[in-house]
């Protein structure tokens, strides 16, 4: 009977530090998301550093849009496509226009492809590191500042950036009727 | 160790009897029966499902279901056919054999055993019951991706629930086999010596042990998500919906050997009974089984080649899955020199073998073939796939489950079946099951995608002919369940060996098996 119960013990341990290493799971994959650039995580705080130079590089970015969930908004960026040149900062902008008759927040959630380069797409301002409260019918224009890195590999083609809006206004109003 | 003897006789003088009996019942031998009669009625629910999906899909167009009922039906057969059927076969299985194979009186954990049977029925029924929901049962398919299963209707907790019930009664029930197999042998019975069907078992419960808490994990976050608020999948949130494919293919990849391994245990132990010979490489059959399980934790992602991985990653996961085919090309081989030369007879159980054999490595030559990642993009959640993981786990696992209880069943009852009707219904389930599941593989090729009720008009001949066959495979097993029914009304007349090549110590035993199994343990040299 001793031998089983320690059998049970190791066995037990063994339930509980699999069930642990399935959430821990979670952490090692955003790490692993960000060495290997997978997915086009890209920078979720402002770039602030100033040791990029310009070079005589250029590469083109595009600009997409995406909206989840049929949420009721207008979201496109203004321009579609701009060729930039490495290692200056540059501006532009999406329009949200809230097409519902009730106050809607809002959240944008970033990713550039390929992945491999998103490491590099550095973001120095960017409406996606907050989130945004936009009143019925209103139309805001949300600010972006990035820069190219002086790291990007030669020879590489198009930068695509994409932002996709998720309406979520029902979860912040839960959480402030919380309060 | 004889005081706790005479008291287990004791508790035999004074069981229950009628319903209490099975309620209350601790011994192996009740519940391995309770496992493998609640896993029938599983095969037959998940099977009907499976006719109403083949109903559908006999002509292009909506016939009988709504989309949303199909893609339900979809989703609850595997459910039902993995956790419901395959797995408790095998763990029943486990039950009856088990302590017979290694010379003990019972399981390590007689009561235990009885709550991981007992937690099966509450579980599905109340999966089950969601199919009665207004906004009916789990639709996403049986791997719950999100966003698609966050954004189900009500029945998302309770299937969640009902699979944190299945796997703790795995969990249990693995930790029960593990406790069995590594104490309770008979004096004399050396690692190496135990019988192979007992190996492939504790490896399997080693599988469950490492990947059920996983599966839980997984489930847990989708609801944590869904009601409370967090977001590990939710990207709105900043969470990642491919995250939890990571998470469930690490489970799911160790699953699909749950699924296998205690059949090859079945396969290696029929085949040297009907070929009168040893198994060939017993000890390179115990590594294959060994390494098989240990590549199964490094290969998940080649179930999503098509989520956007890194070359490398791609290249990683591709040739850690074509390995794979290594240790189980060697038991293919194993089991081919096991017969070669040998006195080979075909009795039921060992045409069921056979036919396990040939169709099962069929599937394995598909799983190579969606190995290959450039390949996948075009085969990937087509019906090709469909075809693949039913050739290994129809004519592969249900097989060797069907076989397993042909060749055991007059140790069991000590009563012999009928050999012609056995032999008919291998044959009609052999042919039909390849009827239903080998068009499946030229729909797949041409594109047709699964999961879905309404396909393009080309598909049309292949899947009436997959159709057939579907409801004549359906049919053959009520055969088997007559079979089993018949040969329980027969009178006792199989003898202790009831098979001339068989080996093992169950067969020392007197048929059918006393109700505790070896009260004196057996000396093995």
């Amino acid at each position: 009977m001793k031998g089983t119960n320690s059998t049970i013990l190791k066995l037990s341990l063994v339930v509980v530090a699999m069930y642990g290493f399935s959430y821990a799971l979670v952490p090692i994959y955003d790490t692993f998301c960000e060495i290997t650039g997978l997915n086009g995580k890209t920078n979720s705080v402002a770039y602030t550093g100033n040791d990029i130079k310009k070079d005589n590089r250029f590469v083109t970015v595009k600009f997409i849009s995406n909206v989840a969930n049929s949420a009721p908004v207008y979201f496109e960026p203004v321009v579609t496509e701009m060729t930039v040149q490495v290692g200056k900062p540059y501006n532009t902008h999406y329009v949200m226009k809230n097409n519902s008759g009730r106050q809607l927040h809002t959240t944008a959630s970033p990713s550039v492809t390929p992945g491999k380069l998103a490491d590099h797409f550095k973001k120095i301002e960017c409406f996606c590191f907050e989130q945004q409260t936009i009143k019925p019918g209103e139309r805001v224009d949300l600010g972006i500042q990035f820069v190219i890195d002086n790291d990007l590999p030669n020879n590489v083609g198009d930068i695509v950036l994409s932002y996709t809006m998720f309406d979520i206004t029902d979860k912040v109003v839960n959480e402030m009727s919380k309060l | 160790m004889s005081t706790n003897i005479d008291h287990l006789k004791e508790e035999h003088h004074h069981q229950p009897s009628g319903l209490m009996r099975w309620i209350t019942t601790t011994n192996h031998k009740d519940i391995g029966s309770l496992y493998l009669w609640f896993s029938l009625l599983m095969f037959f629910i998940g099977g009907f499902m499976a006719l109403i999906i083949r109903a559908e899909l006999f002509q292009p167009g909506l016939q009988f279901v709504i989309p949303g009922f199909f893609n339900q039906m979809t989703t609850m057969h595997a459910l039902i056919m993995i956790f419901g059927a395959l797995m408790p076969a095998f763990v029943g299985l486990a039950n009856w054999q088990l302590p017979m194979m290694i010379g003990a009186p019972d399981m390590a954990l007689p009561r235990l055993n009885n709550w991981s049977f007992w937690i099966l029925p509450f579980a599905f029924t109340m999966l089950l019951s969601t199919l009665f929901f207004q906004s009916g049962g789990p639709a996403a398919g049986w791997t719950l991706y999100p966003p698609l299963s966050l954004q189900g209707g009500n029945s998302m907790p309770f299937v969640i629930f009902s699979l944190h019930l299945l796997g703790a009664s795995s969990i249990l029930g693995a930790i029960n086999v593990i406790a069995t197999i590594l104490n309770m042998r008979a004096p004399g019975m050396t690692l190496m010596k135990m019988p192979i069907f007992v190996w492939t078992w504790l490896i399997t419960a080693f599988l469950l042990i490492a990947s059920m808490p996983v599966l839980a994990g997984a489930i847990t976050m989708l609801l944590t998500d869904r009601f409370y608020g967090t977001s590990f999948f939710t990207a709105a949130g900043g969470g990642d919906p491919v995250l939890f494919q990571h998470i469930f293919w690490f489970f799911g990849h160790p699953e699909v050997y749950i699924l296998i391994l205690p059949a090859f245990g079945i396969v290696s132990t029929i085949i040297p009974a009907f070929a009168r010979k040893k198994l060939f490489g017993y000890d390179s059959m115990v590594y294959a089984t060994a390494s098989i399980a240990l590549l199964s934790f490094i290969v998940w992602a080649h179930h999503m080649f098509t989520v956007g991985m890194p070359l490398a990653g791609e290249i990683f996961f591709m040739f850690t899955t074509m390995l794979i085919a290594v240790p189980t090309g060697v038991k293919v081989f194993n089991w081919v020199a096991t017969m070669w030369k040998g006195s080979m007879t075909f009795e039921t159980p060992m045409l069921f073998s056979l036919a396990f054999i040939i169709l099962f490595t069929i599937g394995g030559f598909s799983g190579l073939m969606l190995a290959i990642t450039p390949a996948d993009f075009q085969y990937h959640d087509t019906y090709f796939v469909v075809a693949h993981f039913h050739y290994v786990l129809v004519p592969g696992a249900v097989f060797a489950v069907i076989a397993a209880v042909y060749y055991w069943l007059p140790k069991w009852t000590g009563k012999m079946y009928n050999e012609t009707l056995g032999k008919v219904h291998f044959w009609m389930t052999t042919v039909f099951v390849n009827i239903t599941f080998f068009p499946m593989h030229f729909v797949g090729l041409a594109g047709m995608p699964r999961r879905i009720p309404d396909y393009a008009v080309q598909f049309t001949d292949f899947n009436m002919i997959a159709s057939v066959g579907a409801f004549g495979f359906g049919l053959s097993q009520l055969l088997f369940v007559y079979i089993l029914l018949s040969t329980l009304k027969q009178p006792v007349t199989a003898a202790d060996k009831s098979w001339e090549g068989a080996e093992g110590l169950e067969w020392t035993l007197p048929s059918p098996a006393p109700y505790h199994s070896f009260d004196t343990p057996p000396k093995v040299d």
